[in-house]
């Protein structure tokens, strides 16, 4: 089934039977079911209303559902706030419009959390960030502040930022959709880097490229469900399902 | 904006732009000779008024009930230490805020150029006491009080940095231990007799309502507003109602109300003092107009703002401490500042259920047969008196702005 982890089968992820209605009566999730391994990049794909930000959305609780089952970790997702934090510890998340800290400088946008919510030293958590920043090429902008940097290197502080607080899973939902083209390939190298160095991600983008040479498996949902799961050499070569063969179509 | 920062685009001079702006066209010179001309009679008939046809007796008799009433002359040492204090308080804060690397662009126009909000305070120090023609003595002690600020702020300016980082932490904590210090000095306890708030009155006792009323209604507001935009729903619908109740009440009714009902409602013994009920609904009232301003400041916060810090594994505490309220607090700021002013300025509504605020002391004035047609001086005054409070609250205000903005902490990091 997974082609660039046949050994690795131990599941950080497991979705069962999601149903989600909004409060409006929209049944936007209609019994979705994943598994995320350890060291696996999964894309989810699919056309804008199929319920792919949502779904990833609640595997760190940002959005509820009604039926099915969300365990990350072995921990499973309820109603006990003290058990919806301890999983956002150890799941970072990537947005599309960066969410970083305006009020803060780029460096206290990545200690913040680690020193309020894992009581880390200051000093340690500071050394940490400065690495972090370096390694997604932004060292030396580390004292401005998020609304002097471009589009393309304040996600590469978000994507830092969630770093340091040494995730286990990384979900990224539509990292490069609010960028300008020019800078989408500077994230993007930033998440094949994260991923080469074996970090578990679920990453829902518009990007094939992306989809082609990263994903250990790439995902379709349409209308609330998950129709195709496959390798990305047989997604995007010879997809099993018309409406996979439809959307390819039209992403063209 | 300082100029050099464009150096290639000079464009017209000042005194260019001025007159394009004031006599582009041959109608717009017309109105802006007019308004000149308006502006010139209506300053001259002022300035003459002021100078020769006002009489400022009622003034002179009058200063120390209008600074602090009826409050009994024995005890009011106090307030001249209380007075001290503060003094001391702002000269300190003051050289601390000169010595510390704060970026402070050069050239800024008072009152952020502090050496001429210096020279104002000499002259103003040099001038009022003898314009109300003080005694000696009294007139020694505010000499005093403004040497004091002077010499602290010199003092800490020239040697601030010295202070060891742990001190200079702990020094803005002066201020509300100052507060509480004042409380006890100006109502007694501790040792000290008993001054009741029935004898407070004039500048004193607006300042008292006021600034009691600001520092309550604040909290108070930030919960109604957290309140209002909570998912649970007692929670919510107590503070909507509580807000839209107070905000289709007029102040003076409330007033009224608070009079009467505090009495009925609480037990003889518990009932606060009349001057105390006044505080308090000044201050409940306040916190329903605080609380919308801050409701438009939290709104103005994106939803993924909140949703980024819970993701990083903060708590709804934490994330409302750390990353919402800071933002929200600095957009609604003007609004809350504002409201402080409007109430600062309704403490005058105290003089109609019979306290002795500054209005209710002048009116007390101008009712003795002595200053009979005097009131244009006596508001005159009055206007002028609330004019600064009020402008010191937007003054600080606007610098607390500069301070919160974060292109301004870049520029000092850089």
């Amino acid at each position: 089934m997974d082609s660039r982890n046949p050994t690795v089968m131990d599941p950080i992820l497991e979705a069962r039977g999601v149903q989600k209605w909004y409060p409006n009566g929209y049944h936007a999730l209609r019994g979705v079911d994943l598994t995320v391994h350890r060291g696996e990049v999964v894309v989810i794909m699919g056309p804008s209303g199929s319920g792919k930000s949502t779904f990833i959305r609640t595997f760190n609780a940002l959005e509820d559902f009604q039926q099915g089952s969300i365990t990350i970790d072995g921990l499973s997702i309820n109603e006990d706030t003290r058990n919806i934090e301890a999983i956002r510890r150890e799941v970072g998340m990537v947005f599309q419009q960066f969410n970083l800290f305006p009020h803060l400088s780029v460096l206290d946008n990545l200690t913040l959390a680690p020193v309020l919510v894992r009581k880390r030293p200051k000093a340690q958590v500071e050394r940490q960030a400065l690495e972090l920043l370096e390694r997604v090429g932004i060292g030396e902008q580390a004292h401005k502040f998020p609304g002097q940097l471009s589009g393309g290197q304040q996600q590469r502080v978000a994507i830092a930022r969630s770093l340091c607080m040494e995730p286990r899973l990384m979900l990224f939902d539509e990292p490069t959709s609010a960028l300008d083209p020019e800078m989408v390939q500077e994230v993007l190298e930033v998440m094949q880097e994260l991923a080469a160095d074996g970090m578990t991600m679920v990453v829902v983008t518009h990007e094939v490229r992306f989809a082609r040479n990263v994903a250990s498996r790439v995902v379709l949902m349409a209308e609330g469900e998950v129709v195709e799961i496959a390798p990305p050499e047989q997604f995007f070569t010879a997809p099993s399902h018309p409406r996979t063969q439809q959307f390819l179509q039209q992403i063209g | 904006m300082p100029a050099s920062l464009y150096p290639l685009s000079p464009g017209p001079s000042r005194w260019k732009r001025l007159r394009i702006a004031l006599f582009g066209s041959r109608v717009d010179g017309l109105i802006s000779i007019a308004l000149g001309a308006a502006l010139v009679a209506i300053a001259f008939g002022l300035l003459k008024w002021t100078l020769f046809q006002a009489q400022w007796a009622v003034i002179r008799a009058n200063s120390t009930l209008f600074a602090v009433g009826r409050y009994p002359i024995e005890q009011q040492w106090r307030l001249w230490l209380l007075t001290a204090l503060l003094a001391a308080a702002t000269g300190l804060s003051w050289g601390l805020l000169r010595a510390l690397p704060r970026d402070q662009p050069k050239g800024q126009r008072w009152p952020f150029n502090d050496r001429l909000a210096a020279g104002v305070l000499v002259a103003l120090a040099l001038a009022v006491p003898l314009w109300l023609q003080l005694s000696l003595g009294i007139q020694l002690r505010w000499w005093g009080i403004t040497a004091l600020v002077l010499v602290l702020r010199w003092a800490l300016a020239r040697r601030g940095s010295e202070v060891p980082r742990g001190i200079q932490r702990l020094l803005p904590l002066l201020w509300p231990g100052l507060y509480l210090v004042g409380m006890v000095l100006i109502s007694g306890g501790l040792g000290l007799i008993q001054v009741a708030p029935s004898q407070w009155g004039g500048l004193l006792l607006t300042l008292v309502a006021s600034s009691f009323a600001i520092l309550i209604c604040f909290p108070l507001g930030l919960v109604l507003a957290l309140g209002r935009r909570s998912e649970l729903p007692m929670l919510r619908w107590g503070s909507v109602v509580y807000i839209e109740f107070i905000r289709g009440a007029p102040l003076i009714t409330l007033l009224f109300l608070g009079q009467n009902i505090l009495g009925f409602l609480l037990p003889g013994g518990l009932a606060p003092d009349r001057v105390w009920r006044a505080a308090w609904v000044l201050t409940f009232f306040a916190a329903a107009y605080v609380a919308e301003a801050l409701r438009s400041g939290l709104a103005a916060v994106p939803r993924g703002q909140l949703e980024a810090a819970q993701s990083l594994g903060m708590s709804m505490p934490q994330a409302l401490v750390q990353v919402v309220l800071p933002q929200a607090l600095r957009v609604a700021l003007p609004a809350v500042v504002g409201q402080f002013i409007t109430l600062l300025q309704d403490t005058t509504l105290l003089s109609l259920i019979g306290l002795l605020d500054l209005l209710g002391t002048a009116r007390a004035v101008m009712a003795n047969p002595a200053f009979l047609g005097k009131s244009a001086e006596v508001y005159l005054v009055l206007a002028v008196l609330f004019w600064c409070c009020c402008a010191a609250l937007g003054l600080g205000s606007r610098a607390l702005e500069t301070r919160l903005n974060p292109s301004n902490q870049a520029r000092s990091q850089r």
